[in-house]
């Protein structure tokens, strides 16, 4: 997937992640007014609705250079972002060592110390290194870090390797979130993918080998085809289904409630702040649903492995 | 008020489509507040013969009084079939089109194949916008029948180097906006708008200090792309960024300007 490419930003919009205060407030849009069209219809005030949602945004990234932590803060912020699940993923194409995931998810560890109000920390490891990855899962649980994410291409979801962390996952509620792949969109594997790209079928097959784990199936709007995808996961309840990614295809997160419903879809940006929030306002949803996808599911999650977000 | 200067109706062939009717269109504007849509027949990017699908344009914004008012239309001209140029006097004076939209990679000619040099002058002489789309869909997850390659703002840039003078939009700006120094500045000369609807309109600051906000105005790329995303990218700006007089001219103004309207 082309991570790189489309998550530019510069700093120069960015204003400082200190003493920030969430809701409309934000952005100093406090518009009561009502907006009337040349037509002379009502007009819906966007943005008011936009901060109006409590929204944790499940697929977030901090690192020192492309996905700098007040860079996030500062989409989160315009956008009524509450909380973001940050990690630093191993790069595709890398040999993902002990070395590189303890680094990376010190980072993150920095991050949640730094904003504790904002930041959830998720944890990368590589089971190709299985007893420095179970070692890592409880050193990150001790630093105040939940869940697994974004775990990337090193191993398949459903490989014997990530048994055993599926398993210490069951044992203390955590979720599991994994990179989901452009894959066979055109048939033919996309020439960018590793080898070890995990697709529909093997989240699939690993949440039925175990029922009582807690998937999450990354960015439904990252380059997979998503309505294969939804198809697929269409019977697996223990697979949440993220609707993050810079495609913001319409219909999307339609077709998603129509196949997936919506206690198992949880709003992701990966970076894509505006279709991610955008894409979840275009779609015909309820503001039940809204609320469900925006922040209940994922925080239902995480109560579950002691996290209480409220 | 607020213009949409990029949606569609019409058919994709890969994929169905909810909101391509001129009905449906009209149910998303009034529910985001869009007064206009420039709109153009997504049948053209398939029909060999792209006169038909301005034809069925025309016919569609013609079966309802209010779809005249709402809709904008551009036409879809392929400089490399038989026919165009009569074509493109029928979609001006007969159909009302205000602008030509070009689909070089789905059509294959070069962008500065004489005969689409031509072209844009002869919008050019007529005060017509062309419009180049950097993708229509996302090449990873597109049809194993539909085109492989995206395009970059750089591959405009021959077209508008052969023909500086000529008034242009690029939407969907998916993809890369790096130009080098000398394309910077013709660019900046140019009569050009891009699109918001594109995942590349991101970091407003440093397309602002580039290009300046007269280069922009509101776009949906629907039905392809969310309703939401392009109008949300306006909205969310803050008072430092862009104030109101700014954002009018990113909603309507910019684009109103170009079309002289």
């Amino acid at each position: 997937m082309l991570k790189i490419n489309r998550r530019k930003f510069v700093a120069n919009t960015v204003s400082s992640g200190a003493g920030l205060v969430l809701g409309s407030r934000l952005m100093g849009l406090t518009h009561k007014e009502e907006i009337f069209s040349d037509a002379g219809e009502k007009k819906r005030n966007l943005m008011q609705e936009v901060l109006k949602y409590r929204k944790i945004d499940t697929h977030a990234h901090v690192d020192e250079g492309s996905y700098r932590p007040e860079v996030n803060l500062d989409f989160a912020d315009r956008l009524g972002i509450e909380k973001l699940m940050i990690s630093d993923f191993i790069r595709p194409h890398t040999e993902g060592t002990p070395d590189d995931f303890r680094a990376r998810n010190n980072f993150v560890i920095k991050c949640i110390k730094e904003r504790p109000d904002r930041f959830i920390g998720t944890v990368v490891l590589n089971p190709k290194y299985g007893k420095a990855s179970l070692e890592e899962i409880d050193r990150c649980r001790d630093a105040g870090m939940i869940g697994l994410g974004e775990l990337y291409n090193q191993v398949k979801i459903n490989d014997p390797l990530y048994y055993p962390i599926i398993e210490k996952c069951i044992d203390i509620n955590w979720n599991i979130m994994m990179h989901s792949a452009i894959g066979y969109s055109r048939v033919a594997l996309n020439l960018h993918e590793p080898e070890n790209i995990s697709l529909p079928e093997d989240f699939a097959d690993v949440a039925r080998r175990y029922p009582e784990a807690m998937f999450q199936f990354a960015h439904i709007g990252g380059g997979i085809d998503w309505e294969n995808a939804c198809k697929i996961l269409k019977d697996v309840p223990n697979v949440f289904v993220e609707t993050s990614g810079s495609n913001n295809e319409a219909n999307m997160i339609d077709f998603a409630m129509k196949y997936i419903g919506e206690d198992r879809l949880v709003f992701g940006c990966d970076y894509s702040f505006y279709q991610g929030v955008g894409q979840i306002f275009s779609a015909k949803l309820t503001d039940i649903q809204r609320k469900k996808i925006f922040f209940e599911n994922i925080s239902k999650r995480l109560k579950k492995g002691g996290k209480d977000v409220d | 008020m607020l213009i949409d200067s990029n949606a569609y109706v019409g058919h994709w062939p890969f994929r169905q489509f909810e909101y391509n009717t001129p009905e449906a269109l009209s149910e998303r504007m009034k529910e985001f507040g869009t007064d206009v849509s420039i709109v153009s027949n997504l049948n053209g990017i398939f029909y060999k013969n792209t006169q038909h699908a301005n034809e069925e344009l025309f016919e569609w914004i013609n079966s309802k009084r209010v779809y005249k008012d709402r809709f904008i239309p551009f036409a879809v001209i392929n400089p490399v079939y038989g026919g165009w140029r009569d074509d493109l006097n029928t979609c001006i004076s007969r159909y009302g089109c205000k602008g030509v939209r070009l689909y070089p990679q789905y059509h294959r000619y070069d962008i500065t194949n004489p005969f689409c040099v031509e072209l844009v002058k002869l919008c050019r002489d007529k005060g017509l916008p062309v419009v180049f789309c950097l993708r229509m869909v996302d090449n990873r997850t597109s049809s194993w029948l539909d085109i492989e390659k995206e395009w970059s703002l750089k591959d405009i840039m021959p077209v508008i180097k052969a023909v500086p003078d000529a008034k242009y939009m690029v939407v969907n700006v998916a993809n890369s906006t790096v130009l080098n120094e000398e394309d910077t500045a013709l660019f900046k000369k140019t009569d050009i708008l891009m699109d918001t609807s594109g995942r590349n309109i991101t970091d407003w600051g440093d397309l602002f200090k580039r290009f300046g906000a007269g280069k922009f105005c509101f776009g949906t790329q629907s039905p392809i792309l969310d309703y939401c995303t392009g109008l949300l990218r306006i909205e969310s700006l803050r008072e430092s960024e862009a104030d109101e007089q700014a954002k009018e001219l990113l909603r309507a103004g910019n684009v109103k300007g170009m079309l002289g309207i």
